[in-house]
């Protein structure tokens, strides 16, 4: 396992467009943590100008509402995408480069080149976690004035359904590449798949009529999405005691890790059938 | 190594039919054929990047694993190397997967010529060099049996003598080598031992100095060229006899040997002013294997 891994980083770590593609995740994401919370706030200020008793400005980053939003921000299917890029040529490039026959033929089994690119998914997955983890903490610590343990880490269990959300996708990348194996391709359906087939078929299995309601959150990207479904405002509930969304369910976390279970079940297979 | 009845088909297209081939150790073999006869889709099935329909085969005398890949070094179609990765750090990956420690690179690399670009990306390597990092990663760790297929193919004159001399190089220390090619010429020069494939079928195999060993024909030289084609043509053995000049170059059924054509003709009162042996050279054995199977 460690072998295959230093394989793998061998392959990533000096790969430029690895280290762009992940670096403009952050940035993305940094840029979409920095905006929400300013532009909710220009419009309250808006609405505020014609408004006898001004509404509170919102604010979003403090203990424990952060982990639930920054995790929702970072799971965004529109930012997710980026590491999913990421993976999806990191496979299709050994296709491309031919590599995968060389390390075929050099000692390596086809289970053996799966694992290794399952192994980059669950570090990848892992670091963004971390990251993502860490920036909550510090930017919590900033702007909370409670700091107490059980405030600070009250809901920190998003971030597990983070990383659910996050190793899935990827996962759904993994199968992309594998299947389509050409970059171009496999990148361009998986975008389509992500933005438009799946959105439209969500809202077209919503139509009353169909009786589908209940499958439409069960589409794949759906069901990755639903982990950390919305954001916690904490205006909503004080105001109207309405919330969205206050915890990760067990259950829409057992979804999408079948759902990878089952595609890296049938990667598995096809790549054992298919010549390379 | 040997091959037991393998057959590949893409869809209605038999690229392997019924192949059987065995390959010992110390042997430089030589897979002849013209463009698409099977040559690559065999060793590609004997490499495992493609499942045979039918047939089997073994390695060292055990089934095929990833572990008796590792003992084999091979050198297929294209150089398959990262674009952005250096000389040092493909080679490297190539290793981890064989199991062996890097200390092999240097010295791989030195056998190559390659070892002053080491640090270059491969993507700046010219197609010569391309193909000797191949041919370098694929010497990694001495394997027991090298695999070449058209180890020279679009190389320039230069870079053909450079990969050839490795591979003399590599043959002379007793390595097994497998090599395919649709150059007769290259396989006359390295191999010992030939098998020529046509369609997916082997048309003959053998050792390469017995291809050679066959002479059927004869260039003969007379001051009297009237009287020496009759004379020939009364060889119990004559087939036909071409004019080329003032030569008279006569084909024969089966062997015959210099001096019985000699004494024959000395017999009928012909002497002789030339008398040479016409030996084939593989590339008209060659060409007459797939005309017969035409």
């Amino acid at each position: 396992m460690i072998k295959l891994l230093r394989i793998e980083l061998k392959k990533i770590l000096t790969y430029k467009i690895f280290w762009i593609l992940t670096g403009l995740y952050f940035l993305f994401l940094a840029l979409g943590i920095m905006m929400a919370e300013f532009m909710i706030n220009s419009s309250v200020n808006q609405i505020n100008s014609h408004m006898p008793i001004p509404i509170p400005h919102v604010r979003l980053y403090f203990f424990p509402e952060i982990w639930q939003n920054i995790t929702f921000f970072a799971g965004i299917r529109y930012v997710l995408i980026f590491p999913a890029i990421v993976i999806i040529i990191l496979i299709t490039n050994e296709f491309t480069y031919k590599t995968i026959r060389q390390n075929i033929v050099n000692g390596m089994s086809k289970e053996e080149f799966l694992v290794s690119k399952l192994e980059i998914i669950l570090i990848l997955s892992l670091i963004i976690t971390l990251v993502i983890g860490i920036a909550s903490i510090v930017l919590g610590l900033v702007n909370s004035d409670d700091r107490s343990l059980s405030i600070v880490f009250g809901n920190s269990l998003f971030i597990l359904g983070f990383f659910i959300e996050i190793l899935s996708f990827l996962v759904l990348a993994f199968f992309f590449g594998f299947m389509f194996r050409n970059t171009g391709v496999a990148i361009a359906l998986f975008t389509l798949y992500v933005l438009i087939v799946e959105p439209v078929l969500y809202f077209v299995l919503k139509i009353p009529s169909l009786h589908l309601k209940g499958v439409s959150t069960y589409l794949p990207v759906n069901s990755v999405i639903r982990v950390v479904e919305y954001p916690a405002i904490p205006f909503l509930k004080k105001t109207m005691g309405f919330v969205l969304q206050d915890h990760v369910s067990f259950l829409t976390c057992m979804v999408p890790l079948l759902y990878s279970a089952v595609l890296i079940g049938i990667v598995f297979w096809v790549m054992r059938k298919k010549d390379l | 190594m040997s091959v037991q009845n393998i057959t590949k088909h893409y869809g209605r297209i038999r690229a392997v039919d019924g192949l059987s081939v065995e390959v010992r150790k110390g042997d430089v073999f030589g897979l002849l054929g013209p463009n698409g006869s099977g040559k690559t889709t065999t060793l590609s099935i004997l490499l495992d990047l493609v499942r045979a329909d039918k047939g089997s085969f073994e390695w060292f005398g055990k089934p095929p694993s990833k572990e008796s890949r590792k003992k084999i070094g091979s050198v297929i179609e294209s150089p398959n190397f990262f674009p952005y990765l250096n000389a040092v750090q493909n080679l490297e990956i190539v290793s981890r997967i064989k199991d062996f420690p890097p200390d092999d690179i240097d010295r791989v690399l030195k056998v190559t010529s390659l070892y002053d670009r080491r640090r270059s990306k491969f993507k700046t390597f010219s197609f010569g060099m391309k193909q000797r990092l191949a041919v370098a990663s694929a010497l990694l760790g001495n394997p027991d049996v090298l695999i070449l297929d058209e180890p020279t193919n679009g190389l320039d004159p230069l870079g053909i003598a450079q990969i050839r001399d490795i591979v003399l190089e590599v043959a002379s220390q007793g390595i097994t080598i497998i090599l395919a090619s649709h150059l007769l010429d290259e396989v006359q020069k390295i191999c010992t031992h030939v098998a020529v494939l046509n369609k997916g079928n082997k048309l003959f195999s053998g050792k390469v100095s017995e291809v050679l060993a066959i002479s059927d024909s004869f260039e003969l030289w007379s001051t009297v060229p009237e009287n020496l084609a009759k004379a020939i043509s009364l060889h119990p053995r004559f087939k036909n006899a071409e004019k080329n000049g003032n030569m008279l170059l006569v084909h024969f059924n089966g062997v015959v040997t210099a001096e019985e054509i000699n004494s024959f003709l000395f017999s009928k009162g012909v002497v002789l002013s030339h008398l040479a042996e016409r030996k084939r050279s593989l590339e008209q054995h060659f060409l007459e294997l797939l005309q017969d199977n035409k």
